[in-house]
């Protein structure tokens, strides 16, 4: 009896001897993690409800909800916000549908497919600066590719400034975006596919299937719960773009390409309200947090409702 | 089904072509102001292939005094992004294999509060993190740099390294356990070398996402002290002259684009061996 606890005793101890050294690797990184991204969060939530003094470094005093009374009654900052969701949705609509594509062509055997698949994985390297310099000179009104070939091919009769109107400015900017995102869904896409049992395609071949309808009763639904969670990481991405839009436009032409993460930036280093932008910069997070959690609410919805598991 | 076939085919091939146009289009019109005499790129007719190829942008633009100042942005680059990589390897490895083999409580919490904190918008991080900088005049170091990027692609790099090691074969690490093998020793002689696919993945994502970032810097250095490449970059912007803004971009793309060619097969392992489980 005594032997078998002390047995007990001894497994246990092994037990959280394991637990210490377990934390112990992983602490240090724990750490950095959450002191770098926990003690900022905290802090910006506090002077939401503040005005910052940006020269002492302190809290001038707290005013508590008229910064966000100021964000909600301000219509810059309203069609802000719904223009960045409209720019997450393009954004993300359109590399979902070109990286689908895309992956079901590398998925085919064809010479080159080797150079393909590394221009296609490119771009996510290309530091933003270089894609927003990059289109910016393709779009550029002077020296611009796409006018000279619009030009050229008599499309246009005289050089059109695509940047100076803010709806067209917006889209050039999801354009680049998008060329940048398409590599990484591209491949979550293909090692989807690779994963894809071959023998329902091969079946519904034989049973006279064509492509359209492989396409949309087989594959789509086979690559459905691999779609849904791309689609979102990349609308949260979209809305969390900035680099591009600095580069190109800078918000510009009048506000036109201004996101809510650029008025953020706008509010806290062009204005020094740091009070106003951690305040948007919590609206930003409760939107993203809500797109995060749309499919699981969802989910939870038709469960309840049609009750199938 | 031979007519099939060929029709087939032949549509991959005009996809394939439709698809490398588009992607690779950019860059090709990127490369071709860089190499051509201003005037040509300021003229109408323009030419889709290059008539007179020169190299002067790019020797301006490594001049010393150029506005971009790329040169001194390239050499800051390259060892703060070595540095955010090293870091992330030494603390991401041990995180890692903790999260992937030991047990622990709440294993899948940590890792899910690691990866979450990539949903959350940067800018609310970089606020706060610029006063602390401001306030102990760290702001303009290279480590006001290195530190907050490790912060940033940690969670990624651990992630990377775990699904790697979760593939790896237990059975080698129970035989050494067995042998009287410390984990340290386990760690350095036998994971290490095993891992090594994993490490490379590891080192290039960390060193690319470093080498790319824009926010960071252009808050954190706002006194220009150092300049990273990306910086030096956006400033050559306000330069009109288009073709040795072109030229910086492609000194600034070429280091990444290196890796990223020569070492593609470690970058798309991570993504094949994160989803097929």
């Amino acid at each position: 009896m005594i032997e078998h606890s002390n047995l007990i005793d001894k497994s246990r101890l092994k037990f959280s001897k394991e637990k210490i050294l377990a934390t112990s690797l992983i602490l240090p990184s724990l750490i950095l993690v959450f002191v770098t991204y926990l003690y900022p969060a905290i802090f910006t939530f506090v002077i939401s409800f503040a005005e910052y003094d940006i020269i002492r470094l302190n809290i001038k005093k707290f005013v508590q909800f008229k910064n966000f009374h100021y964000l909600i009654n301000n219509s810059f900052f309203n069609s802000a916000v719904l223009r960045t969701v409209y720019f997450g949705l393009v954004i993300c609509l359109f590399t979902t549908i070109f990286s689908f594509l895309i992956a079901i062509l590398l998925n085919e055997k064809f010479v080159g497919k080797a150079l393909l698949r590394v221009m296609i994985v490119l771009p996510w390297a290309v530091p933003s600066v270089v894609s927003g310099v990059l289109w910016g000179q393709m779009f550029h009104a002077d020296t611009g590719f796409l006018n000279a070939l619009l030009y050229q091919s008599g499309l246009i009769s005289e050089y059109k400034i695509w940047l100076a109107d803010p709806l067209i400015a917006l889209h050039i900017i999801a354009v680049a975006e998008i060329w940048k995102a398409i590599p990484f869904m591209t491949l979550f896409f293909l090692s989807g596919l690779q994963s894809l049992p071959s023998e329902s395609f091969e079946a519904a071949s034989v049973d006279g299937a064509n492509v359209f309808q492989r396409f949309f009763y087989i594959l789509f639904p086979l690559m459905f719960p691999i779609v849904i969670p791309l689609f979102l990481i990349q609308f949260v991405l979209a809305m969390k773009s900035f680099d591009t839009i600095f580069v190109l436009t800078r918000g510009g032409p009048g506000g036109g390409t201004t996101t809510l993460n650029y008025f953020i930036y706008q509010e806290a280093f062009e204005t020094f309200n740091l009070g106003r932008a951690s305040a948007a910069a919590y609206v930003l997070l409760i939107i993203t947090l809500a797109v995060v959690l749309i499919p699981s609410i969802s989910k939870k919805i038709l469960n309840f409702f049609w009750g199938n598991k | 089904m031979k007519n099939r076939l060929v029709l087939k085919k032949i549509f991959t091939y005009f996809f394939a072509f439709i698809v490398f146009l588009i992607m690779f289009f950019p860059l090709y019109g990127l490369i071709l102001t860089s190499i051509q005499p201003e005037n040509i790129i300021r003229s109408r007719n323009l030419s889709f292939f290059p008539t007179n190829i020169i190299f002067t942008h790019f020797v301006e633009v490594l001049k010393p005094n150029h506005i971009s100042n790329i040169y001194e942005g390239i050499k800051n680059s390259l060892i703060v992004s070595s540095l955010t990589a090293f870091l992330c390897l030494i603390l991401g490895f041990p995180a890692s294999y903790s999260l992937s083999r030991l047990n622990m409580p709440a294993k899948n919490l940590i890792l899910g509060a690691l990866i979450s904190v990539y949903f959350l918008p940067t800018i609310l991080f970089v606020i706060p993190l610029f006063v602390i900088l401001v306030s102990y005049q760290l702001d303009d170091t290279i480590l006001s740099l290195v530190v907050p990027y490790t912060a940033f692609t940690l969670p990624f790099i651990i992630w990377i390294l775990k699904t790697f090691i979760d593939k790896l074969p237990i059975e080698v690490e129970e035989a050494a356990k067995i042998d009287g093998c410390s984990v340290f020793q386990l760690l350095s002689f036998i994971i290490f070398p095993l891992l090594r696919p994993g490490l490379i993945a590891a080192f290039i994502f960390a060193f690319i996402l470093a080498w790319v970032e824009f926010l960071t810097p252009l808050i954190f250095t706002n006194n220009l002290k150092i300049s990273t490449v990306a910086l030096g970059l956006f400033r050559s912007t306000i330069d009109i002259k288009i073709g040795q803004q072109a030229a910086a971009a492609i000194m600034t793309l070429i280091p990444v684009a290196i890796l990223m060619i020569f070492f593609q097969q470690y970058i798309t392992k991570v993504v094949f061996s994160g989803s097929n489980k």
